[in-house]
């Protein structure tokens, strides 16, 4: 395993209480801008919120599991390549989809979303791979 | 590729676990192995050769179709 670690760089595994963490604070502060509790500008709040949820999510996906061996290097990599196609796919397809349904190529779609959907894309890519294995 | 690790391991006595942590790897991943759902690397295939005794040609065995 320790080989494993050498080709990955993984963070240790306690780096997963730190992007839950950030994933509370950051749901926190959308709940904080909602009731007004906080007055920020909708546009700053999304950008920040944006911002904090894909590190949490950077973090989730680069932190070790509890066992790291040749097979879950395989699906890591895998469930990165998988992504990276979905990602590149909803760019293409996305802006079609919405000639069709909204007569503008123009999306309001951001880079965030679309990190974030292929980060969930991701792990839900490694929790497939993972049990069919 | 098939493989006879189900076997060896009986001779052996070892369950998955057991042979798992001996190689350094995880239970599952020895599953899969047994089950021809993953081919195992190169270092892989020796460390078993070497807890069983025996040559990877013995263990492991090309089908037609590879």
């Amino acid at each position: 395993m320790d080989q494993i670690q050498k080709e990955l760089n993984l963070l240790p595994e306690n780096f997963k209480k730190i992007a839950f963490l950030i994933m509370l604070l950051t749901v926190l502060f959308i709940s904080l801008s909602i009731f007004k509790v906080i007055e920020i500008d909708n546009r700053l709040v999304k950008k920040i919120a944006g911002s904090t949820f894909l590190l949490s999510l950077l973090i989730l996906s680069i932190t070790r599991n509890k066992i790291e061996d040749e097979l879950t290097l395989k699906i890591r990599v895998k469930a990165y390549a998988a992504s990276f196609i979905y990602g590149v796919s909803v760019t293409i397809v996305f802006p079609l989809i919405n000639l069709i349904l909204k007569g503008s190529f123009e999306s309001k779609k951001g880079v965030h979303e679309l990190l974030i959907s292929m980060f969930i894309f991701y792990f839900i890519m490694i929790f497939l791979m993972k049990k069919n294995r | 590729m098939k493989n006879t690790i189900k076997v060896e391991r009986a001779i052996k006595n070892l369950t998955q676990e057991e042979l798992a942590k001996l190689i350094s790897v995880s239970r599952q991943t020895i599953n899969s192995i047994e089950k021809n759902r993953y081919i195992p690397s190169t270092i892989l295939a020796l460390k078993l050769s070497k807890v069983f005794g025996k040559n990877v040609n013995e263990i492991f065995e090309l089908e037609n179709d590879d």
